[in-house]
Order: C-alpha cells, then structure tokens, then sequence
C-alpha cells in the first residue's frame, strides 16, 4: 500500500499520497541515461545555434557545407547537427550509464545549450555578424 | 478541389504532421504533469503509461517527419531561383517575398528563423521520448526525471511552434503552388 504523508500548501494541510519504488514493482535505475540524453539534445540544439551563426558570418563556409544543392547550406547545418547529436548521446551514454549525477550541474549546462541553440538561430542574432 | 504536388507536400508537412504534433504534445504535456503519485493508481498507471510511451514516441517521430519533408522536400522549392527574364515570381516564394517591397522581413527574418530553429525540436522530443520510455513508472517516483522531461518537451514544443507559426504566416504571404 502507497504511504499517505502531509503536506502544506496555502495554509492547508493536504494529504498526499507518496508511491514507494517497490510497490510499482520498479528497480530503480541511475539517472546517467536520461542526463545523457538531456545533454546530447541540448549538445546538438547548440551545435545547430553555432553553425547557422558561423555560416551567417563566413560565406565561405557556407558554401563549404552546402552538401545538397537545392537545399544550400541548410543540408549541411542539420546534418552536421544531427550527427553531433547522435555521437553525443552514443558516448555520453557509453560514459554515464551506470552513474547517478547530481540534477543540478545536468539542468544548469543543459540550459545553457539549449539557450545557446535558441540564440544561435535567432535571425536578429546571427544578422549581427553577418559581413557588412 | 484540386492540390498540385507541391501544394499537397505542404500541407502534408504544415498541416497533417503540425496538427499530429500538437495533438501529441497536448496529451504528452497532460500525461507527464498528471503523473503524480496523488492522481493516479496502480490499475490506472499502466494505462496511462502506455498511453504516454506511444504519445511521446509519436511526437519524436512527427518532429522528424516534420523537419525532413520540410527541409529536403518542400523548401527547395521554396528558395528555388527564377530563370531569367520570368517576370511572374509566383512558382518561387524566397524570390516573391525578397522582390515585394514590404514583404522581404518573411523571408529575412520569418524563413530563416523557422528553417533553423525547427531542426532544435526532434532532438528534444527525441531525448523526453527515451527519458519516458526508458524509466516508464520511475517517472511517477522521480519528480526530477519528469520535470527533465517535461522541460524537454515544452522546449521542442517552442521551437517546433515558433517554426510552425512563421510557416503559417510565410504560406500566406507567399503560397506555394
């Protein structure tokens, strides 16, 4: 049976009902997976940020990444994303599987990126050093 | 009541993959926050598990969908070039909306922000869907694993949305036909 606990909340005390791992049959795994899997999504979200900012900058190496013709320099930016992605999650999985991390230091660098991704693709934002 | 190719890959990629993604989202979202020890019992939480695994795996998947027809399909013939001498720019939408005075921020700021900020989506509902498939129940003892994946998930909600709402706008400034 799921224990009952109490808790305050406005001024009222609200019972509530707390599951314990072993009552929904759950072996408890390390959190290393998910915070792989965090970082490598956030990874990827920057690495796409820096490389649409880079191609705004340099023409050259727009031209350099324009894999696909009729796509331009978009074809190389997500696929050069979407493998940073990929081989992130592989070896951050390969490093952390079995660990318990702290959340904390995960969340704070994974905003980080994931606010860096967001700026990074943000037209007013890469427009700044596009060349004169 | 007649789509040409090109209009019938729009739609598929703006309109049946954007509408499966919002779906998904909403009853992803839903799912996630009301997993609660409080909410839910024991009968009701496999249910609803199963009913979170295929949502949130359905979102990765319409998010892929949805950048790939996109990117490789449907915006070549978006920021394809006019051949010389064509005087009626409306086959070729980039070069539309950069030719009409008044119109050339949807391309400048609306196409390059949505064309860049969309690909931020699959990769993270890619990374909630495994967090939610990979630790199913835990969710429901571990507040922190699903706040990573609810952030993961509003996250690649905002860039997918941002995408999506720029395209709308785009679509009816300058349709493809």
């Amino acid at each position: 049976m799921a224990m009952s606990s109490m808790r305050s909340e406005g001024g009222k005390k609200i019972d509530e009902v707390v599951w314990t791992a072993e009552e929904l049959d759950i072996v408890e795994k390390p959190n290393g997976p998910a915070a792989a899997a965090l970082l490598a999504a956030a990874f990827g979200s920057l690495v796409m940020g820096i490389l649409t900012t880079w191609a705004a900058a340099y023409t050259g190496f727009a031209d350099k990444i324009n894999l696909q013709h009729r796509v331009g320099p978009l074809s190389g930016k997500v696929t050069f994303a979407g493998l940073a992605f990929v081989i992130a999650w592989g070896v951050l999985s390969a490093a952390l599987w079995k660990r318990n991390l702290q959340w904390t230091p995960v969340a704070i660098i994974a905003a980080v990126l994931i606010v860096g991704g967001f700026t990074g693709t943000f037209p007013k934002f890469f427009d700044l050093f596009e060349p004169g | 009541m007649d789509l040409t190719n090109r209009e019938a890959w729009t739609a598929a990629h703006g309109m049946i993959f954007g509408a499966l993604f919002l779906l998904a989202f909403a009853g992803g979202i839903a799912g996630l926050w009301s997993l609660r020890p409080e909410w839910v019992t024991r009968a009701g939480l496999s249910e609803r598990m199963l009913r979170l695994k295929v949502g949130v795996t359905g979102m990765a998947l319409v998010a892929w969908a949805t950048v790939i027809t996109g990117t490789y399909i449907v915006y070549p013939w978006y920021r394809a070039k006019p051949p010389k001498g064509v005087t009626d720019l409306t086959p070729y939408p980039k070069a539309l909306l950069l030719g009409t005075p008044g119109k050339e921020d949807w391309h400048n700021f609306g196409m390059e922000w949505k064309e860049h900020v969309a690909w931020l989506s699959p990769m993270l509902a890619t990374a909630a869907a495994f967090i939610v498939l990979y630790y199913g129940n835990q969710l429901i003892v571990d507040k922190r694993l699903r706040w990573a994946a609810m952030i993961l998930f509003v996250a690649a909600f905002a860039a997918a949305g941002a995408a999506g709402l720029m395209g709308a706008f785009i679509t009816k400034a300058a349709p493809l036909q």
